[in-house]
């Protein structure tokens, strides 16, 4: 080939290119009734079947088609969604001792293939998922159940054969038994690819790391909804490449930013912030244990402290020495609450007062607690509690690797401790190493470590949340395979009655005082210290309309009433 | 010949095999596991991670789980992926003809590309072409590809746009407009990018290496001897150069192809593309043991195959290099 061979190719590839920049790119229709919805999730449902799944976006993904007998509203409160109305003691749907719970679908109720929903959907549901073979992840309360009865097609009787506390929680995912399969082969199913629902969608597609389609459910109980005619998930490799794509308008909704993602985007033409407070909230969760023993139980623990963070007043003194307000306003652009107890936000909310930050008390804590300033400014002990003279005030402070807020987060943290005279020193770990199991040796469950940072998030029943981790039942230790969330290896009287309480408790407002009870022993006593209440945020579109957040659900909860200007 | 090949393939058997184990065994060095999905859910009791890891087979000593595994694969069973609980092969299947797309489309650019641009700045060696040409594939092969890529996106699909239309004059990723019709134009139109990006990362490789043969052809006495003989030019550089120089490119070649089955990592996650190398990535994150093997061990073999093609294709290329 002679140069003007190559000419030619140049040019002609030049102009191949020219072409296919010039092909019109489809537009879709933009009336108040119907239009294409466009999605981004950055992480690819695993299955669509709510008794397997694990990941956030396979729930993001089947709110669309999937309902159960009651909601979550933004409130925190339950609402009906198929049932006519949520059971309690005054309408006769909570027997007296609170085991029975009775439920009346709405009236004409039908799933997506136009097959009739009855109470043995409800039935085949539990039935479903306490089936040994099933490989359901999560039965609990549903083991607690003794029967579901069927006194009429629209009439579900559950009855519990303890009284579980978090009972209206259940069932927030009805599976229909003509659509789905052996319980035994649960795993299998085609429904977990192909679910038929009842909610405002059907699904229509789903392209293997592409995209998911979704089009109205004809059957859908409210007429005239929804009103876009598809609703189309894109499943992004990232959360990056989502962010460019609704700064060009190529999707509508872009699911879970972080804070630091909100100045690039604010400024977007046609973008919008939807951001609130959720009820994740970033800890520092203490080890009140000696960091050497492996998995102690709580006797063990009360008999070997933590030789700094066994004294209280240790503790009260790491919080009064941390400006929280700076962390939220320096790294999290203001977005962020101030953290106070596990339930800040929700039905059960307990509110209590934050911590002030307070660096002068904290060092005088620390001078009655035995810690002396020594020669370089870090305090040594001098008649301390546990620890022996001339220990040095020194604690490891750990969080997951790869993670720059948290980072960020740690080296305020080190120079705020330093000013009252403690050292932090970082040994970060990959998640998958913090957060391991018992068996696979993780410090966390067993124990060995001074300080942990990072968030978790109680449920809209918070039971499990708050009897995990801070039931004194729930330390880990080999006697119970290392079940349980107490890292903190907190032990309170106090604390453990009210969980028992709120456990056992039909009454509300009864478990609502438990909870609260235990909040006011968790600040007094710091087990963890909060330091922040994560926001939940999200971006859409300036052409969506109809958008409501609610930090208790999925995005696309109230997806029937979506619609595109 | 025939035997030789044989030779070869049985070789290949233990290879794999060991090839499989230490895959298996690094794989389970990994901290967290599939069961870490199920480990903070303060919903899941400790009776219920018990039972999930029994019937995923997980609570059994990992030698067991290795010859389970193993016996499975000699009936062709490949098991199911561990997340979606779907079989293996059906997960394989529903991205690899996207994978083969991509990765096949900008194979046949890379060597459309590459091998006339080699010989011509060999023919035309130190020409200004040359230089140019040998400055420009240094460079292609010098740009860590995942910034090359990112600047693509930036340059064409986020600064530039269609004066006629006002969308962006490239597809940031994807293989087709959702909610589109089959459409040809629209499909090449999302090919441009990840082609254009793996093609020029590619091409810089096969160049040189081209160029490179091809100049150490030329200088032959056999080449002279066709001038000398009056052969005309093309003949010559086609026919007595390139299938002599073709020879360390064939190589080349080889060792990539079996990236039309495990795609391109980078590329792929970059333009959003439904291929076999996000599925890599994705089950590596969530550590789906099933479907990790299934993916190292398939590119394990085919990379062993296409080396014993190579090495038929020399013979077939050079008539003086033969196998007994």
């Amino acid at each position: 080939m002679n140069t003007a061979g190559v000419r030619r190719t140049l040019v002609a590839i030049g102009l191949a290119a020219a072409l296919l920049a010039s092909w019109p790119v489809p537009a879709f229709p933009q009336a108040k009734r119907g239009g294409v919805l466009t999605f981004a999730l950055y992480q690819e449902p695993e299955t669509l079947n709510p008794y397997i799944a694990t990941q956030t976006a396979s729930f993001e993904v089947n709110v669309f088609t999937i309902e159960g007998l009651l909601g979550v509203g933004p409130d925190g409160e339950y609402f009906p969604l198929l049932a006519k109305e949520v059971p309690s003691r005054q309408n006769g749907g909570v027997s007296g001792d609170g085991k029975t719970i009775t439920y009346h679908f709405k009236d004409g109720l039908k799933w997506s293939d136009g097959q009739p929903v009855t109470c043995d959907d409800v039935r085949f549901t539990w039935q479903a998922i306490v089936d040994p073979k099933s490989g359901a992840s999560g039965t609990t309360g549903y083991r607690d159940i003794e029967t579901v009865d069927c006194p009429s097609p629209s009439t579900v009787v559950v009855r519990y054969k303890t009284f579980y506390a978090p009972f209206l929680s259940r069932f927030d995912a009805i599976m229909p038994r003509h659509a789905a399969g052996d319980p035994a082969e649960m795993p299998r199913w085609a429904y977990n690819r192909k679910p038929v629902g009842t909610g405002p969608f059907t699904m229509l597609e789903w392209v293997s790391g592409d995209h998911i389609t979704f089009i109205p459910n004809r059957y859908y109980r409210e007429a005239g909804k929804p009103y876009l005619s598809a609703v189309i998930i894109r499943i992004t490799p990232s959360r990056e490449v989502g962010k460019q794509l609704i700064k060009t308008g190529e999707i509508d909704v872009l699911w879970d930013l972080v804070e630091s993602d909100v100045p690039e985007l604010q400024p977007a033409a046609g973008v919008k912030i939807s951001s609130a407070p959720s009820s994740f909230a970033e800890r520092l969760v203490l080890n009140l244990a000696d960091p050497t023993l492996d998995g102690p139980p709580l006797d063990q623990v009360e008999k070997n402290p933590h030789p700094i963070l066994g004294d209280p007043r240790v503790r009260e003194a790491i919080e009064l020495g941390i400006n929280k307000q700076e962390i939220i306003d320096k790294l999290l652009f203001g977005l962020a609450t101030i953290g106070t107890n596990e339930l800040h936000i929700g039905w059960a909310r307990c509110a209590t007062k934050p911590s002030e930050y307070d660096p002068a008390r904290a060092r005088q804590l620390l001078e009655q607690a035995g810690w002396k300033p020594g020669s370089d400014g870090i305090r040594v002990a001098q008649g301390a509690r546990y620890a022996k003279d001339g220990t040095r005030l020194r604690l490891k402070l750990q969080t997951t690797t790869g993670n720059k807020l948290r980072e960020q987060a740690e080296q305020l943290l080190i120079d705020y401790m330093k000013q009252i005279g403690l050292e932090f020193y970082i040994e970060n770990v990959p998640s998958p190493v913090l957060f391991g199991s018992w068996a696979s040796g993780a410090f966390r469950k067993h124990g060995h470590f001074d300080v942990v940072l990072y968030t978790t998030n109680p449920d809209v029943d918070p039971q499990s949340q708050v009897e995990g981790y801070f039931a004194s039942w729930s330390i880990p230790t080999a006697a119970n395979s290392g079940a349980g969330f107490n890292y903190a290896r907190w032990g309170n009287k106090t604390a453990d009655e009210n969980i028992n309480l709120a456990k056992n408790s039909p009454d509300i407002n009864a478990r609502k005082k438990a909870y609260c009870a235990v909040m006011g022993e968790i600040v007094k006593d710091r087990p963890h210290i909060y330091l922040y209440d994560r926001s939940s945020i999200h971006a859409y579109r300036d052409r969506m309309q109809g958008w409501v957040t609610n930090v208790w659900d999925r995005l696309g909860w109230n997806a029937e009433d979506w619609s595109l200007r | 010949m025939g035997a030789y090949v044989l030779r070869r393939l049985v070789q290949a058997v233990p290879l794999l095999w060991l090839i499989s184990l230490v895959v298996f065994l690094l794989l389970h060095v990994i901290p967290g596991g599939p069961m870490a999905a199920y480990e903070n859910n303060p919903d899941m009791t400790a009776e219920d991670l018990h039972r999930l890891e029994h019937d995923l087979g997980l609570d059994a000593p990992l030698h067991v789980q290795y010859v389970r595994w193993l016996a499975a694969l000699v009936h062709g069973d490949w098991g199911y992926s561990l997340a979606s609980k779907r079989p293996v092969l059906v997960e394989i299947g529903d991205r690899l003809p996207n994978t083969v797309y991509l990765m096949g489309v900008a194979t046949l650019v890379t060597l459309l590309l590459a091998i006339p641009i080699g010989i011509f700045s060999a023919v035309r060696q130190y020409s200004t072409l040359d230089h140019v040409v040998t400055t420009v594939a240094f460079m292609g092969h010098s740009i860590p590809i995942f910034w090359f890529g990112l600047i693509l996106i930036i340059v064409f699909h986020v600064m530039l746009r269609n004066p006629l239309s006002g969308a962006p004059l490239f597809p940031g990723g994807g293989m087709y407009t959702l909610g589109m019709p089959f459409s040809l134009l629209d499909r090449l139109h999302h090919l441009v990018l990840p082609v254009g990006m793996l093609a020029v990362a590619n091409a810089a490789t096969y160049t040189r290496y081209t160029r490179a043969s091809m100049l150490e052809v030329i200088g032959q006495d056999y080449i002279r001897t066709a001038r000398a003989k009056g052969t005309p030019e093309p003949l010559v550089i086609w026919k007595h150069g390139l299938k002599n120089a073709a020879t360390p490119v064939v190589t080349i070649l080889a060792l990539d192809l079996p990236a039309l089955f495990a795609g391109a990592v980078f590329t792929e996650t970059m333009f959003s593309w439904p291929g076999m190398g996000r599925l890599f990535i994705e089950s590596a994150f969530r550590v789906d043991y099933a479907l990790l093997m299934a993916i190292i061990m398939v590119t394990a073999a085919l990379t062993v195959a296409f080396n014993l093609l190579a090495d038929v294709t020399y013979a077939v290329l050079d008539p003086r290099i033969r196998y007994g």
